[in-house]
């Protein structure tokens, strides 16, 4: 975004400049660490998968499954009905698995290699705080104490994190055990609980789902394993911190989080890459499952790298997200920062099978310089009563394109179910596009589905409300979109989300609808 | 691609699709003719693996083409006293011998076709069924005044397996046209396609109302292109049949131009009613008024798709709203709907909204304690919802419109 760019009278300065410090000159996570690394052999193919699942030490059923998703990932084909455009991809010319030569769990800070100290370091996060991030014994407790700030207990962070293919460190697990909480690697997971992930892995996002979904579950090297017990609400916040290091590397991380009965969980994901002249893979499944009464808040904050301004290099960021509410009364919240990557083609969805269960959306998806999002969500009301909410605010500028797709199918038996969608864009200068695209399916007559897509459509009630009280109209908007919105994120669980905290002062004052 | 190319381009063609491709190949191929076809080819009957057609699957309907064995048309609007009639038998257009002032008509050759029509695949066919050496007339009319007259168009025809049916409008600077149109008649499968040119100034007023039975499927067209300050309003009623799409298609190429499009919709048993609009806004300063009313009841399924484009620059100050709200009288009733935006101008304002669901329970139950019976609440709230999308209907026919409405909710109520 030029400095003397033409901006829309009405938009809020403080949004623009907001923007502007998302734009990629200003890519703090860019750099690159030197570290040994171990690849795979380039290119995909049967020994490929047999490799990744070797160095994994994975059962034999699971290697069966991964060459299963490799043998119908060969008769797909790629999906080009989103709004993005980039050059074909060659898959041929990826690494699928790349590690540092010392991956692994370490004991004392002296063993941690410096390169990866420094790499945190370098992301914001200062040793003492990396030292929590590391797990390793001693160490501060959480986060917020590394930085002297007090947090009230129950703030802390427990912390997995991905260093391209494999999972070099996971905090609290000793803590979180004594809770009866699993929080591992799913690697680990596949060793030390395969009963767990044979149950559950696939049964969300099915192999077969879509094309990088199935070239996923063919390759995915690391990702993080969830299982929050009956009853158990997990004592402290889940997170994933994902890196991508290695050149020419794709990454295809796996997650699954169960909630058992009862159970709650709240799971961060951050993620960053270094910036590349290349384009680099990004094909990560999330499935998420929620079993009766119980409730998983999923949060990301995706800062990928987004390419420069003239759209060379940056990730492309194809990746399934999908909660089932699988039990009555269950809930499953997605909430996601979109500042990063070339391309996002993503949809966290829910499955809303439960009765009475319920289904959220909130995003914030920022574009600049020839970035390309295609987001959205997938609301799917099969049971009794179910609720969805969709919050989407989109903001482009530079010469992106962001598009927000959304489903919201209600199945013929869900009786009275409800949804509500907001979805606001905003053009910052006349060079970038805001789409909406959303697809409305009802099948059941006492059913209630309401789509807005302007400030100015606001329940009247609240609007007369807040009038009546003295605020100027414009107030009044503002104080019920974007203060509902700005309540959302500041529940973002805050420990990397620098991004985050800088879009709280985004306002969707003179959206175009 | 010539037609004899177009011959078999699919790899599985079905009955339908085989029998209009024997029939395009049998006409003198002529080179728009032939480009017309060749788009149509490329894809064959819209089907919903198109994403336009996701839900509207015309080739699974017409999986063979046979002529209707009895009378299936049904009642629409009675002519008005005085409207101007030209009638459509399913072959030609039956012309009055006078026509009013300012309204000129003449049968085209084989005219180019529209530039309008491309990303219309049912436009496509049309086209290129029609015209001379075809068995379907094309028919261009020119209005050269301010025509107060209706002109009243009947698409009556008679029992075939097809009928298409192609009319252009050029409506000349300043001047204006009020279109009244019964789309009924006795084909399997009938298609028409309307194209408007609207010069600076112009206006149209179009009102139609579409109905069918299950045993018939029906695509309307209509390509709209606006001039400097014209203006173009439409208000349809439809009914559906077994697969009905009304498709239409306006573009602003001068400022300060008007659309207004207002629908509503009734389906049931089995009825399937489909609004699709595109409204590009490729010049500064127009506006675009859209609502589309529906209701639906059981075995019915209501579509609407609706987008706006406003390209980049030339669609700046652009004011667009889209509204689609339906009504799900009861279960076993469908409603399907994708408003979409794309926008790449950044000084707009471009709103929509979808809603679906019941009726209000809180006015229901005000109406009830007011000793209104619950049935006749429900038909009197139902009613209105539906009629707030004919208030722009020509005046000669709109209360008739409301009594069809009536006596559809009434019977299904």
């Amino acid at each position: 975004m030029a400095d003397d760019i033409r901006v829309k009278d009405g938009i809020d300065a403080d949004t623009v400049a907001a923007a502007k410090a998302l734009q990629s000159e200003n890519y703090s996570a860019g750099f690159a660490t030197d570290i040994e690394t171990e690849y795979a052999p380039k290119g995909l193919n049967r020994d490929v998968i047999r490799f990744i699942s070797e160095k994994k030490g994975e059962p034999a059923w699971m290697l069966e499954w991964r060459l299963k998703a490799y043998e119908r990932w060969l008769t797909m084909e790629e999906p080009n009905w989103a709004m993005v455009e980039y050059e074909k991809i060659d898959y041929q010319d990826i690494y699928y698995y790349a590690a540092p030569k010392t991956g692994a769990k370490y004991e004392s800070i002296d063993d941690v290699p410096k390169e990866i100290l420094e790499t945190y370091e370098k992301l914001g996060i200062p040793l003492r705080e990396a030292e929590v991030l590391l797990g390793v014994e001693g160490s501060a407790d959480t986060a917020a104490d590394a930085r002297g700030t007090t947090q009230p207990a129950g703030t802390r962070v427990a912390v997995d994190a991905v260093f391209d293919s494999v999972s070099v460190a996971t905090t609290f697990r000793k803590e979180l055990q004594k809770a009866g909480v699993i929080f591992m690697s799913i690697s680990e997971a596949l060793r030390e609980h395969p009963e767990l992930v044979r149950k559950y892995l696939g049964t969300v996002v099915p192999q077969s789902d879509n094309f990088f979904a199935t070239l996923n579950s063919a390759v995915f090297s690391d990702g993080t394993f969830v299982y929050v017990p009956e009853g158990v609400r997990c004592p402290m916040e889940l997170s994933t911190y994902f890196r991508m290091n290695a050149e020419n590397t794709g990454q295809f991380e796996r997650t699954l989080i169960i909630a058992d009965k009862g159970a709650y969980v709240s799971y961060l994901e951050g993620c960053t890459a270094p910036m590349r002249d290349e384009n680099q893979l990004h094909a990560a499944v999330v499935e998420l499952v929620a079993l009766e009464d119980a409730e998983i808040k999923y949060s990301t904050v995706q800062n990928w790298w987004p390419g420069d301004e003239n759209g060379k290099g940056g990730i492309y960021n194809f990746v399934t997200k999908r909660g089932d509410c699988r039990g009555p009364r269950s809930k499953i919240s997605w909430t996601q920062v979109e500042t990063g990557s070339a391309v996002t083609w993503k949809y966290p969805s829910c499955i809303l099978r439960g009765d009475d269960s319920v289904g959220e959306f909130y995003s914030i998806a920022v574009t600049n310089g020839r970035q390309m999002a295609d987001t959205g969500t997938k609301m799917i009301h099969l049971g009794k009563n179910t609720r969805s909410r969709i919050i989407s605010k989109g903001i482009s500028a530079g010469r992106s394109d962001n598009t927000y797709r959304g489903l919201v199918s209600v199945h013929q038996k869900a009786s009275k179910a409800r949804n509500f969608t907001q979805c606001d864009s905003l053009l910052i200068g006349g060079d970038c596009g805001a789409h909406t695209v959303p697809y409305v399916e009802n099948r059941c007559a006492n059913a209630q589905l309401e789509h807005e897509a302007t400030t100015t459509k606001l329940s009247e009630d609240q609007l007369f409300y807040a009038r009546q009280r003295g605020l100027g109209e414009e107030q009044a908007v503002a104080l019920l979109v974007n203060g509902f919105v700005r309540d959302v994120m500041q529940h973002l669980p805050m420990e990397f989300a620098v991004e985050a905290q800088k879009l709280l002062e985004v306002s969707l004052e003179g959206s175009v609808g | 691609m010539t037609i004899a190319d177009a011959s078999n381009p699919l790899s599985n063609p079905t009955i339908a699709e085989k029998k209009l491709f024997d029939r395009c190949r049998a006409m003198r191929a002529t080179n728009s003719r032939t480009s017309a076809f060749g788009l149509f080819a490329e894809t064959g009957l819209p089907h919903r693996r198109m994403e336009q057609w996701k839900w509207t699957d015309i080739r699974a309907a017409l999986t063979n083409l046979e002529t209707p064995s009895i009378d299936l048309a049904k009642q629409t609007v009675e002519v008005p006293e005085g409207a101007c009639v030209l009638i459509f038998d399913g072959v030609a257009w039956k012309l009055p011998e006078t026509l009013p002032e300012g309204v000129s008509a003449h049968r085209q050759s084989d005219a180019t076709p529209l530039k309008t029509i491309e990303g219309l695949p049912l436009g496509q066919l049309t086209a290129s069924m029609t015209g001379q050496d075809s068995s379907s007339d094309f028919v261009s009319i020119e209005i050269s005044g301010k025509v107060d007259q209706p002109i009243f168009l009947d698409f009556a025809s008679a029992p075939a397996e097809t009928a298409f049916a192609r009319l252009a409008f050029n409506i000349l600077p300043d001047c204006s046209v009020r279109l009244i149109e019964a789309h009924s008649g006795n084909a399997a499968f009938s298609s028409t396609l309307i194209e408007f040119r609207l010069q600076s100034g112009a206006s149209v007023d179009r009102t139609f109302v579409q109905r069918a039975s299950t045993a018939q499927s029906v695509g309307i067209t209509a390509t709209a292109v606006l001039g400097e300050k014209a203006s173009f309003v439409q208000t349809a009623l439809g009914f559906g049949a077994k697969v009905c799409r009304v498709e239409t298609h306006v573009r602003f190429e001068g400022a300060e131009a008007h659309a207004e499009l207002n629908s509503a919709y009734l389906a049931g048993d089995d009825h399937h009613i489909d609004f699709t609009s595109h409204v590009t806004h490729a010049a500064p300063s127009c506006t675009t008024r859209q609502l589309t009313k529906g209701a639906v009841s059981k075995g019915g399924r209501g579509v609407f798709q609706g987008k706006f484009l406003v390209p980049r620059s030339i669609g700046q100050f652009t004011d667009a709203d889209m509204q689609h709200q339906a009504l799900l009288l009861e279960d076993g009733a469908e409603v399907f709907a994708k408003p979409e935006l794309e926008i790449y101008a950044d000084d707009v304002e471009c709103a929509h909204g979808n809603t679906s669901g019941q009726l209000d329970e809180a006015a229901l139950f005000y109406m009830r304690q007011r000793g209104i019976p619950a049935v006749e609440a429900r038909a009197l709230l139902t009613e209105a919802f539906i009629v707030e999308a004919l208030q722009t209907a020509h005046e000669a026919v709109r209360d008739q419109m409301i009594d069809e409405a009536r006596n559809f909710l009434r019977a299904e109520g």
